[in-house]
């Protein structure tokens, strides 16, 4: 039987992160900027099984359940971090948030 | 030959998907996107084999986390997104050549990668007992001290969402007086 | 058992004093160091007995171990040791009795202290007796350093008093530091301190050598017992309260020098050079003294004079190889000289510390009878006339001089003369003639009370007895203590019995009869008083020329050497180095450090300016930063890589 290629796999994942990342920088409401995260995050977990299934591996797939998870969790604490801004200053995008500015 | 076509066909329903959060611009919809995104992708690990981790793919994210989002979303007045300026396109315009760049350097890494690796030795293993007692086993032994950790980071997570997204302004109130 | 209470017991009573002097009361401390010394004396005479034919030798405990040699502390009862503990714990004893009666004007005044000072001066004396080593030695020797000191200081508001303490130190300190020297020696060449093993081996020694450590353990000997090169400290010392001074010069101190050269004395035997130094000083000082003690008019610098010349007397006799003569000596003299000073005090106490001159007192004879018999006791024992204790020691002394040379034995002879006389001297005019007193103190003046008059009972009584036994004493002790036997010197007493006849006989012509006036003949003859009673200039130059001129050459240092040529390099150094850094500071720090240091903060300040445009605060772009500085690094890693 003939399998799929690593690098499609690669590939795919490399598209994903890409968008991920454009999505991180274009979007200005906070709540799909942490969508474009989890896109991101989950390119990473492409590249990653399919790295396993190329070499025939299990350790790749542990790696993307603690992923899984800890994305979970950071959707968790971020969605948190995000409702308090928006109780705070009454906002949910990220031009009006720049304590930061020198 | 049909796996691979399962797998275009997943991959092309994920990049679109992809493209459809970073450019949509109603939450909703960019929700219903991540949501086909996350459904494609765990159909690639179904076609790469990796039944537990697709089925915890589906499990958690297209779930659980799809929910998380709808609900904030629901929870949250949006006036803002009824405005026309969803995105800074100004940024999102330099961010493309810079992705480009990244992908080409990431092509290099890949095909370095790809000519350096290799070839499976424990697939025949893999194939006789199932995928899912082998990576279950494999967590349980070599890396139960990591996923106790990531138990705790879970547990962290939750508690510090919670403490998070509490409503103090009643607390504030009392400090300040 | 008994040794370890006789060396014991003083240090209790001075620790049981020291700390509840306060709450026992001066009386009280005065009565306990008294008993204390008794106990002592009580203990001493038991051990005395069990240890005069077969000696005692207690180990006490291993104190420090060096090399292959352990040393103990330990404490050595043979004949020589154990009498002069009796004789020194006796003497003391009366003394400190006698003392309570002396102090009693000063009582209120912590006066515990005082008696406290005195039960430390017995025990450093008796560890100085007792001890088996050196190093215990050296211990007791630093000790009675010490309670002298105070002692002597401690009317500690008189400048003179303080004075003669640091003087006593001092002269002790070099004596003391030849002592330690001569220790360290003698360890080198024997390889051990017990005086019993030293003993054993002197004759495997290199007498050459052995001369050098015993001529340093002697310079010990002339520090503390005040002989000739070191002496001016103790005329001086009589600035403290008689019971120190006829503690100091009775039983406790002086006597060390010559007990440590008895202790020592088969070390000393074998090196006749050592021998040969030790009767030239000693005779030195003895003439000294005497012509010192024949002109001065301090009631108790004239007995510490007789002192120095009496120590001169012993240790000629140590020198010229009488052992046993010169520890007779030494214990005869202290009862003697302790008598001679406890009616000094009396009188002085009688005068409530007003009156020291002898030739402002005179015609006490009537008014103090008691002390009157105790002084002439002394003088009599002192001149070495014939029944009395002194006249056997002396006469011994002086025929052992005339063995080892005819001069020497001259000198002895007009030595025992002036003796003779200053003693008498001094009794004529305090207790004879007229009652010259009553133009210097108004008050009356009368017997001193019993405490101290019982003292001085017991001590006449001791010397008198000791004196008509005197020969058969003489006899047992010195065969007890292994000296030479030796007959009397028909010749040489009745010759030295006739110059202390004489030398009496001229006092009294001179100080009571009045046959010359003898202010005139001081008018005339003032050069070769001065020369007498200044000791032939010792002090002076002592004072003057070593002090005084180490005072002046640091003077002069410092007004030339400081002052012109170490204080003006300074100050040209710190002037030109001044001008040089004005300079400095004028050109290089103002016109270029400074302009360097203000242009690059103002180009910080710019370069702050554009570039805190870049922090936008907008979370996008700080990504969009981000995403770019991954991509530029990670193309130079692979650059890097490809060319690797």
């Amino acid at each position: 039987m003939k399998t799929i290629p690593l690098e499609a796999f690669l590939v795919v994942s490399m598209i994903l992160f890409g968008l991920g990342v454009i999505g991180i920088i274009a979007r200005r409401n906070l709540v799909t900027v942490l969508m474009s995260l989890e896109l991101a995050l989950n390119a990473v977990n492409i590249a990653l099984v399919g790295a396993d299934h190329h070499l025939g591996l299990a350790e790749g797939q542990i790696f993307a359940l603690f992923i899984i998870a800890l994305a979970a969790t950071e959707a968790a604490v971020g969605l948190g971090i995000i409702i308090a801004i928006f109780r705070l200053k009454k906002v949910e995008s990220t031009d009006e948030i720049s304590e930061l500015r020198g | 030959m049909g796996k691979l076509i399962i797998f275009g066909f997943f991959s092309l329903m994920a990049i679109l998907s992809g493209i459809g959060i970073i450019t949509l611009k109603n939450p909703v919809y960019v929700v219903v996107a991540l949501l086909s995104s996350l459904i494609a992708v765990a159909g690639i690990f179904f076609t790469a084999g990796a039944e537990l981790v697709g089925a915890l793919q589906l499990l958690i994210y297209a779930v659980a986390i799809a929910i998380f989002y709808i609900i904030v979303i629901s929870a949250v007045p949006w006036q803002k997104a009824k405005k026309s300026e969803t995105h800074h396109r100004f940024e999102g315009l330099i961010s493309l050549p810079v992705v480009l760049l990244l992908y080409i350097e990431m092509i290099v890494v890949f095909l370095l990668g790809v000519k350096a690796s290799p070839k499976g030795e424990i697939a025949k293993f893999i194939e006789k007992i199932g995928n899912a007692e082998v990576v279950g086993a494999i967590l349980f032994s070599k890396y139960f001290l990591a996923f106790e950790v990531v138990s705790l980071v879970l547990l962290v997570g939750m508690i510090g969402a919670v403490l998070i997204g509490r409503k103090e302004s009643q607390t504030y109130e009392d400090d300040t007086t | 058992m008994e040794g370890l209470f006789v060396i014991l017991t003083p240090l209790i009573a001075f620790l049981i004093i020291l700390a509840f002097g306060r709450k026992i009361g001066d009386l009280g401390s005065g009565i306990l160091a008294s008993v204390a010394a008794g106990l002592t004396t009580i203990f001493s005479l038991v051990v005395t007995l069990k240890a005069i034919h077969n000696p005692i030798h207690i180990k006490l405990y291993n104190f420090l171990p060096i090399d292959n040699y352990t040393l103990q502390i330990g404490f050595y009862f043979d004949s020589l040791s154990s009498i002069m503990t009796l004789v020194v714990t006796f003497v003391a004893t009366l003394i400190f009795i006698y003392s309570i009666g002396y102090m009693k004007d000063e009582f209120g005044t912590w006066t515990f202290k005082f008696y406290a000072y005195l039960s430390l001066f017995l025990f450093a004396m008796l560890l100085i007796v007792l001890s088996d080593n050196l190093l215990g030695i050296f211990f007791g020797w630093e000790g009675v350093g010490l309670a002298s000191y105070l002692l002597i200081g401690y009317y500690h508001k008189q400048k003179k008093a303080t004075n003669a303490s640091f003087e006593a130190f001092v002269m002790n300190r070099i004596g003391d530091w030849l002592f330690i020297f001569g220790i360290i020696y003698t360890f080198y060449l024997f390889g051990t301190l017990d005086i019993v093993d030293i003993f054993a081996k002197v004759e495997s020694v290199d007498k050459y050598a052995l001369g050098i450590a015993t001529m340093l353990l002697f310079g010990g000997a002339v520090g503390k017992s005040g002989q000739f090169p070191l002496h001016t400290w103790l005329p001086n010392a009589m600035a403290g309260p008689t019971p120190v001074s006829a503690l100091l010069h009775a039983a406790t101190m002086v006597a060390a020098g010559v007990y440590m050269v008895a202790r020592l004395y088969p070390v000393f035997e074998a090196t006749p050079q050592t021998l040969k130094l030790i009767v030239v000083i000693g005779a030195v000082t003895m003439t000294m003294a005497a012509l010192a003690g024949a002109v001065h008019s301090d009631i108790k610098k004239i007995i510490a004079f007789s002192t120095m010349s009496q120590l001169g007397y012993m240790f000629v006799a140590l020198g010229v190889g009488d052992e046993g003569g010169a520890m007779f000596h030494l214990t005869t003299h202290a009862f003697f000289k302790a008598l001679l000073f406890l009616s000094a005090g009396a009188v002085i106490t009688a005068f409530h510390h007003h009156l020291y001159d002898i030739f402002k007192m005179g015609g006490l004879k009537k008014y103090m009878p008691v002390s009157y018999v105790a002084f002439m006791i002394g003088a009599l024992s002192l001149a070495g006339v014939v029944p009395f204790s002194g006249f056997w020691s002396k006469d011994r002394i002086i025929a052992s001089m005339y063995e080892w040379s005819g001069v020497l034995g001259v000198i002895g002879t007009i030595v025992a003369f002036i003796t003779a006389y200053y003693s008498f001297r001094e009794g004529f005019l305090v207790f004879h003639g007229q009652e010259r007193w009553r133009e210097h103190y108004g008050k009356e003046v009368k017997e001193v009370e019993g405490v101290m008059t019982v003292p001085m009972g017991l001590l006449g009584f001791v010397t008198v007895l000791s004196g008509i036994f005197g020969l058969w004493l003489e006899h047992w002790y010195v065969g007890v203590i292994g000296g030479e036997e030796k007959g009397i010197h028909l010749s040489v007493a009745v010759v030295s019995l006739g110059v202390a006849v004489l030398g009496i006989w001229l006092a009294y012509a001179v100080y009571v009869k009045e046959v010359i006036d003898y202010r005139k003949a001081y008018g005339a003859l003032k050069a070769i008083h001065t020369t007498f009673k200044e000791q032939f200039f010792t002090e002076k130059l002592y004072h003057n020329i070593l002090a005084g001129g180490y005072m002046q050459a640091s003077r002069y240092s410092f007004k030339f050497i400081d002052r012109g040529i170490i204080d003006g390099f300074i100050n040209a150094l710190y002037k030109n180095f001044f001008s040089f850094v004005r300079f400095l500071w004028k050109n290089l720090d103002i016109k270029i450090i400074d302009l360097i240091i203000h242009e690059s903060v103002l180009t910080a300040f710019r370069v702050g300016k554009i570039s805190r445009q870049l922090q936008t605060g907008l979370l996008n772009h700080y990504i969009l930063f981000l995403t770019i500085g991954v991509v530029v690094i990670l193309g130079i890693m692979l650059y890097i890589l490809d060319r690797l």
